[in-house]
């Protein structure tokens, strides 16, 4: 979770989960197209205006990075503009769809999906997953440096290799799993359908409409004209 | 039992005999307790006496989650317990388990301590004053990133989240394991405030110097049964006192190691600033200071883990080995090191094989597992023992290398006061016989001034003083060194 990424407000989490979807599928269709270009700029601009600048600003170098990457690729197997500049568009697609997920916080999607009545399993399952990652990261450097330490870091003997990067890894990764199982039931978490509340409750407001009705009006644009 | 007709035991424990599914030893045998409401209670005890499993059985996680074989009864504000769901009794006890920092789900603290009060179906308004009352009793923000707090502050984030679901009994597993000094008078202070507002607090804990002050009733476990103590100052001394260093200093002139100016800026986070001191060969060297204030960090820096930012470390270990460098394979067979988590250094399939791993040979390895007193776990795999004896099976794989530089940070951590008696000694033993440099980092005062011939204490990542073990006992005992 990087929380310098998440929006100053918001914006309504299905929402933006929704419009992730209808731009990663636009922009795949459209992406030989020669207005999908105009489409996706459009497109990061809406997010850009409607609080989601510091994601938009992050996502910039890493599709730079990638379009520069598959574009070249393209090109030199096909030796054909447009396939390069189609190479382009669905990359910029797939990073401006991750927006709504990097400038909204987990939490804020949970409680979301937890108003509509989605299985708080399934919710919370998804905010642990979203921690998850940057979690296994650090865990992978810890055991890295701790292999090193006991000169069990070459690849020169692989069964120690091996031994010493899973076998701490996984019991941490384990341990990790029941400390926080049995830390959520023990503060009232349980996966049935017992009552619960919501702490902020999330709700539509009126810019989350005109944010969604631009999306929609922008995604049947490029599909139609 | 009753005072002005109001109950005065929140938990109490009435003949109760206990023992793990496929486990024939009971932990507990007709063992009967109380904790009492206005009161804070500590559980004291031997590593494996069954510490944690009463906690275990006061929280509801046995039999919900863990099966066992149980006779007597167990009675919470009240009621038995026999038959009751883990989601019933978390609304009555609150549980604050090891580990904090592996706990914490939501980015920022007021959403992680919200996160008990919805599963409670709490108003908004309700968890809203909840979360103000814990973060004010905890010293916490509630607009505070959880990825940035220190150690001492995400467990009392977990501890926040717990009281704000409003349980008149809480119950802590090893609260102070990490914690430097502040943060602990910080935690127990509070939880004393608690326990005087009418809550039941009971923890279980080693370092009984830290937590005996502040509590009201001291019960300790042994071979299954619980024993009120009488006497807490006689209880105190003769499981706290502090150890007596019987090592002969082995330091020389030579210096070993020579840090100039030394800094580390990581993730834009200056955590060294300027470290200069020098650190001679054969001496046993103790770093000093808060949680968060660049021990570790250093400690990283000194076995090539890590590389400075800023300024050089100089080595005189072997010229061989040259300067600013990464940590070679040889360069880890000279200076040992031992993690704070033990488990990330364990991987072979027995303990034998663990020690004999990096030992000059088998009969070596043999001798170190006698001199940690291991022997009895040599065919047992090390990821299956106890938190305390996988330090200890640690430390001895690293000793089995004999390292000329011992780097240990927190290698107390997890032992009881016995443990820690004879950890020390052995660690001592090992520096006389083989005249190693160590250098340590602890927050136990029982120990410190037992491992240590040249105190550093640092604070904000610089070199605030140093000294020998009169500034470990100022550290430890007064506040004016810091001014």
């Amino acid at each position: 979770m990087n929380v310098r990424l998440y929006a100053e407000r918001p914006l309504y989490p299905l929402f933006g989960l929704l419009s992730s979807l209808l731009i990663a599928i636009t922009g795949l269709l459209a992406a030989p197209h020669e207005n999908c270009i105009l489409f996706l700029g459009s497109v990061w601009v809406v997010f850009f205006v409607f609080g989601c600048r510091r994601a938009c600003l992050a996502v910039i170098p890493y599709a730079a990075v990638l379009c520069a990457v598959f574009s070249g690729i393209t090109y030199a197997v096909s030796r054909d503009g447009i396939s390069s500049y189609a190479a382009v568009n669905r990359i910029l697609a797939v990073s401006i769809a991750v927006i709504p997920g990097l400038a909204v916080s987990p939490v804020q999607m949970v409680r979301n999906f937890s108003m509509l009545k989605i299985p708080r399993i399934i919710t919370l399952g998804m905010m642990i997953t979203l921690n998850f990652f940057p979690l296994l990261g650090n865990e992978i450097r810890q055991v890295r440096k701790a292999m090193k330490t006991r000169g069990a870091d070459s690849m020169a003997s692989p069964r120690i290799f091996y031994r010493a990067f899973f076998i701490p890894l996984v019991v941490r990764l384990v341990n990790i799993s029941d400390t926080l199982a049995l830390s959520v039931q023990t503060r009232g978490f349980t996966s049935g359908s017992s009552a619960h509340s919501v702490y902020k409750p999330v709700r539509v407001r009126f810019t989350d409409v005109a944010f969604i009705l631009l999306i929609l009006g922008l995604c049947a644009g490029t599909v139609f004209l | 039992m009753c005072r002005y007709g109001i109950l005065m035991k929140a938990v109490e424990f009435i003949n109760v005999t206990f023992s793990y599914e496929g486990s024939g030893a009971a932990v507990l045998d007709t063992a009967s307790f109380c904790a009492e409401y206005n009161q804070l209670t500590v559980l004291a005890g031997f590593s494996g006496a069954g510490k944690s499993t009463v906690l275990s059985l006061i929280a509801g996680i046995i039999p919900n989650e863990v099966s066992g074989n149980m006779c007597g009864e167990i009675l919470i504000a009240g009621e038995n317990v026999r038959g009751k769901q883990l989601r019933g009794l978390c609304r009555k006890v609150g549980i604050v388990l090891q580990n904090a920092e592996l706990q914490i789900i939501h980015p920022y603290v007021e959403d992680e301590i919200a996160f008990g009060c919805e599963n409670c179906n709490f108003s908004p308004a309700l968890i809203e004053e909840c979360v103000l009352y814990s973060c004010s009793t905890m010293k916490l923000n509630p607009a505070w990133e959880t990825g940035t707090l220190s150690g001492g502050q995400k467990q009392r984030l977990i501890t926040a989240a717990v009281l704000a679901m409003k349980q008149k009994i809480i119950v802590l597993d090893e609260p102070l394991a990490n914690l430097d000094r502040d943060g602990t008078l910080l935690l127990m202070t509070e939880l004393r405030k608690l326990a005087e507002c009418g809550y039941a607090v009971l923890i279980v804990e080693h370092r009984l110097d830290m937590v005996l002050p502040f509590v009201d009733t001291v019960w300790d476990i042994r071979s299954g049964k619980l024993f009120r103590v009488e006497n807490k100052m006689e209880y105190l001394k003769s499981h706290a006192g502090c150890i007596t260093d019987t090592c002969v200093q082995k330091t020389t002139d030579d210096v070993l190691f020579s840090l100039e100016h030394v800094g580390l800026t990581a993730a834009k986070r200056q955590i060294l600033k300027d470290i200069t001191f020098s650190i001679r060969k054969g001496e046993r060297v103790l770093l000093l200071g808060e949680n968060g204030c660049g021990k570790t960090t250093l400690l990283r820096l000194l076995a090539r883990l890590s590389m400075p930012t800023k300024g050089k470390i100089i080595q005189y270990l072997d010229t061989s080995f040259g300067q600013n460098r990464k940590g070679s394979r040889r360069w880890f067979s000279e200076v040992g090191v031992v993690y704070q988590n033990p488990a990330n250094q364990l991987f072979m399939p027995t303990v034998m094989q663990e020690i004999a791993y990096g030992a000059e040979s088998e009969q070596y390895a043999r001798e170190i597992m006698h001199l940690f007193r291991v022997e009895h776990l040599a065919e047992r795999h090390p990821q299956s023992l106890s938190e305390g004896q996988k330090r200890r099976v640690t430390i001895a794989s690293v000793a089995a290398s004999n390292p000329r530089v011992f780097l240990l940070d927190e290698p107390t951590v997890g032992q009881d006061y016995s443990g820690l008696q004879e950890m020390i000694s052995i660690l001592n033993r090992l520096h006389e016989e083989n005249g190693n440099t160590m250098i340590t980092v602890t927050h136990d005062l029982r120990c410190a001034e037992a491992v240590c011939d040249h105190a550093v204490y640092i604070i904000n990542g610089f070199v605030a003083e140093e000294g020998g073990k009169e500034l470990v006992r100022r550290y430890f005992t007064k506040d004016d060194i810091r001014h």
